[in-house]
């Protein structure tokens, strides 16, 4: 124990100012990816109170969609549209199948569970996410796909990054680049859209409704079976999005990428209190930041204990998160 | 009373499934009917092929899968006499409880005359009881810890004499090349090694580290990551900017080529050093980085033939799966001559195998040592020249083979 601390200690020491800013901005960017996926969830869950194992699935499958429109346009390497049309059409192909196939899950695998006790839909939610994981390995053979877009722009025979990967501005001497910048901006983009969809918009105010009370909506006339599919295609339009993200910034896209993902992005829900907005946002940057450190800190090898223990830890002592609320029972 | 009593019965009777299931999968199993058992040799032939085909490590496994196909396909066309046909078994590697049902199946099956596989070191140490008790040989394509095959002081080795046999040289003749190397051709100081916490991974990076260490004027540091990370830009944080050589002896090469561009986004210019896990020409592609692997011809008809078929990707490290095929094919058709054989002749034969460098692929020949030999080999490991080769990945993502 003392031994790990005064390696802590020592790599605080050695990293300095200029490391902790680099950590830092690492864990912004990763944590928007999860931010985007947790609101999935914590969406779904909102309106349902289903905890939809299958939506890291739809973000790789997400991904998937981005990766094909991506180099179908000749991307990395010789795209026959320029940067900014090329990034737009995979973000579209991506969102919108995600989108779809989110609404196509709830239909088939959901929808007649509506009226089932609530451990059905959730053994459903786990079968969809096997049943995509493996018909995607089956379709492509286990085959790790990389956007490449370290040379997108660049040339590969100098070994020199391409323009997403320049720097957009520094810090502390550590630049950011251009891709991290456009990760975090398309994410915040993208969550104050959906503030306001749910906060200004009719269709949010039923979504609320629905939330609160689905008998009660109904009978006010809400046609909830239509608020429910939309939050499904909202939430799976986000989750392709940040596959996308992860494909521009990570570059790897693969069968199984959605299952650890999907795992740290429940995590990120349940510590912002599963079931708020803004809760979903501020947890998944937490556990961006907080798994950046604990990497560079502590090591990689901890950085999966520390995030489930944080898990464990407000599961027990505040199980409802940072922005949920406590449900009163009524008797 | 009566139902006290069902509940007892049934509680006996799920206590007896469990013990048996348990000594099942602890205890090495008594020989068998089939381990003995004579069969007509038909046409076809079937070989077992335990390699992980679902889960995480899909991807190393297909690899392996495929190249054993390859391998069927084509001994399939030259040869009218005997066909050979593959039965897979899903692994799921690092699962050994999965790789356990498999053995259990592949032992139950008594046209099975011998096996490809498992993939993973914990996986054979496992399983190979099982294979055992059924009379069937373990003949892997990437299992490489050393203790399998030789114990070191104090330690027995884990697999019993003849009983495992192996298509890729060892750990300890990897990590011994790959540390020559850094230290005399590099002449590198600074070495930073990244293990992906799996068992294969953490062998190599022990060895490699321990053999740097030992020499005077190294600055060695240590680090892990797990194999399911992507992003690898705050593990980079940690590398030390000074830092001249990154030994990543992982197992997925995709994952491989990720860490190489983050680490060059990250403006660090280290030289990166792979194992036979990232000799993946068309997936590890960084120019300039080193891969220790067996010394294959990539200018071979058969290799060509197979990344013709397969993309593009020469896939190289499922080729000892080929090979492993080969070495059980050869030995079942040696046993078959007289029209029937048992598990037992094909042992024998597979003890005996002789294969020359143009029939392995592997860039040498096949034979297996029978005894402990020279610092780092034992009983089932391929006798020399059999040994690992270092390729420099040039432009274009060409390995070239520089020692």
């Amino acid at each position: 124990m003392h031994f790990l601390l005064y390696n802590i200690l020592d790599t605080v020491r050695q990293l300095g100012w200029a490391g902790a800013f680099e950590l830092l901005r690492n864990g912004i960017v990763l944590g928007s990816l999860y931010a985007l996926v947790a609101l999935g969830y914590t969406m779904i869950y909102g309106i349902l109170k289903l905890l939809n194992f299958a939506h890291g699935d739809i973000y790789m499958v997400g991904a998937f969609l981005g990766y094909g429109v991506f180099t179908r346009l000749g991307a990395p390497l010789s795209p026959v549209v320029s940067i900014v049309p090329l990034l737009i059409l995979t973000f579209l192909a991506a969102m919108l199948g995600a989108g779809a196939l989110g609404v196509v899950v709830e239909r088939f695998a959901y929808k007649p569970l509506r009226n089932a006790p609530r451990i059905a839909p959730l053994i459903s939610a786990l079968g969809v996410a096997f049943f995509l994981e493996n018909s995607v390995l089956l379709l492509t053979d286990g085959t790790h796909y990389n956007y490449n877009t370290f040379e997108l722009g660049g040339n590969p025979n100098t070994g020199l990054p391409g323009s997403l990967f320049h720097p957009a501005f520094s810090v502390a001497g550590r630049p950011v680049t251009v891709v991290q910048v456009l990760v975090v901006s398309a994410a915040l983009a993208l969550m104050l859209a959906l503030t306001l969809v749910v906060s200004r918009t009719q269709l949010g105010k039923a979504m609320r409704a629905t939330a609160f009370d689905r008998e009660a909506a109904s009978m006010m006339g809400i046609d909830t079976d239509r608020v429910i599919t939309s939050t499904f295609f909202i939430a799976s339009v986000l989750a392709g999005a940040a596959g996308v993200m992860f494909g521009l910034y990570i570059g790897e896209t693969y069968y199984f990428m959605g299952f650890l993902a999907g795992l740290k992005a429940f995590t990120a829900a349940v510590v912002g209190g599963i079931g708020s907005i803004p809760g979903a946002m501020v947890g998944g940057l937490l556990i961006g930041v907080v798994e950046s450190f604990a990497i560079g800190y502590v090591g990689g090898q901890w950085s999966d204990i520390v995030i489930f223990g944080i898990l464990i830890l407000f599961m027990l002592l505040r199980p409802n998160g940072l922005f949920g609320s406590r449900a009163i029972q009524k008797v | 009373m009566k139902k006290v009593l069902v509940a007892a019965v049934l509680a006996a009777a799920l206590s007896v499934l469990v013990a048996t299931a348990w000594g099942s999968a602890k205890a090495p199993a008594k020989a068998s009917s089939a381990a003995t058992a004579t069969v007509k040799c038909g046409k076809t032939q079937t070989i077992g092929i335990a390699a992980p085909l679902t889960g995480d490590a899909a991807s190393l496994g297909l690899q392996q899968l495929r190249w054993a196909q390859f391998f069927a396909a084509r001994w399939n066309r030259a040869h009218k006499k005997m066909k050979v046909r593959l039965v897979q078994g899903d692994t799921q590697l690092p699962n050994t409880a999965q790789a356990l049902a498999v053995a259990h199946q592949f032992a139950s099956n008594s046209k099975m005359l011998a096996l490809i596989g498992p993939a993973g070191s914990q996986e054979v140490q496992d399983t190979v009881g099982v294979y055992k008790g059924a009379g069937l040989d373990v003949v892997t394509g990437s299992a490489t810890r050393v203790a399998l095959t030789r114990g070191k002081a104090g330690t027995p080795r884990e697999t019993p004499v003849g009983w495992f046999y192996r298509t890729v040289p060892n750990d300890d003749q990897q990590g011994a090349r790959v540390a020559t190397w850094i230290n005399t051709k590099l002449k590198k100081k600074r070495v930073y090694i990244i293990d992906d916490e799996e068992a294969y991974s953490q062998g190599l990076a022990d060895q490699v580290q321990s053999l740097l260490n030992a020499k005077p004027g190294f600055h060695v540091s240590r680090d892990h990551v797990s194999q399911s990370v992507s992003d690898f830009s705050s593990l980079i944080t940690r590398i030390p900017s000074n830092t001249q050589v990154v030994y990543i002896p992982w197992q997925l090469a995709p994952k491989a080529q990720l860490f190489f561009t983050q680490l060059r986004a990250a403006g660090k210019q280290a030289i990166v050093f792979g194992s036979d896990g990232t000799f993946a020409p068309g997936t590890f592609n960084a120019v300039g980085s080193y891969v220790s692997a067996f010394p294959v011809d990539f200018n071979s008809g058969t290799l060509k033939a197979y990344a013709k078929k397969h993309g593009g990707k020469s896939e190289a490290f499922g080729l000892p799966s080929y090979t492993a095929g080969l070495v059980n094919a050869t030995a079942i058709a040696k046993a078959c001559k007289d029209g029937k054989a048992s598990r037992a002749e094909v042992r024998k034969y597979i003890k005996k195998t002789n294969l020359t460098a143009a029939q392995s692929l592997l860039g040498f020949p096949v034979r297996f040592l029978s005894k402990n030999t020279g610092a780092a080999q034992g009983a089932g490991d391929m006798a020399a020249p059999a040994d690992f080769a270092i390729f420099r990945i040039a432009s274009g993502g060409k390995y070239v083979r520089v020692g």
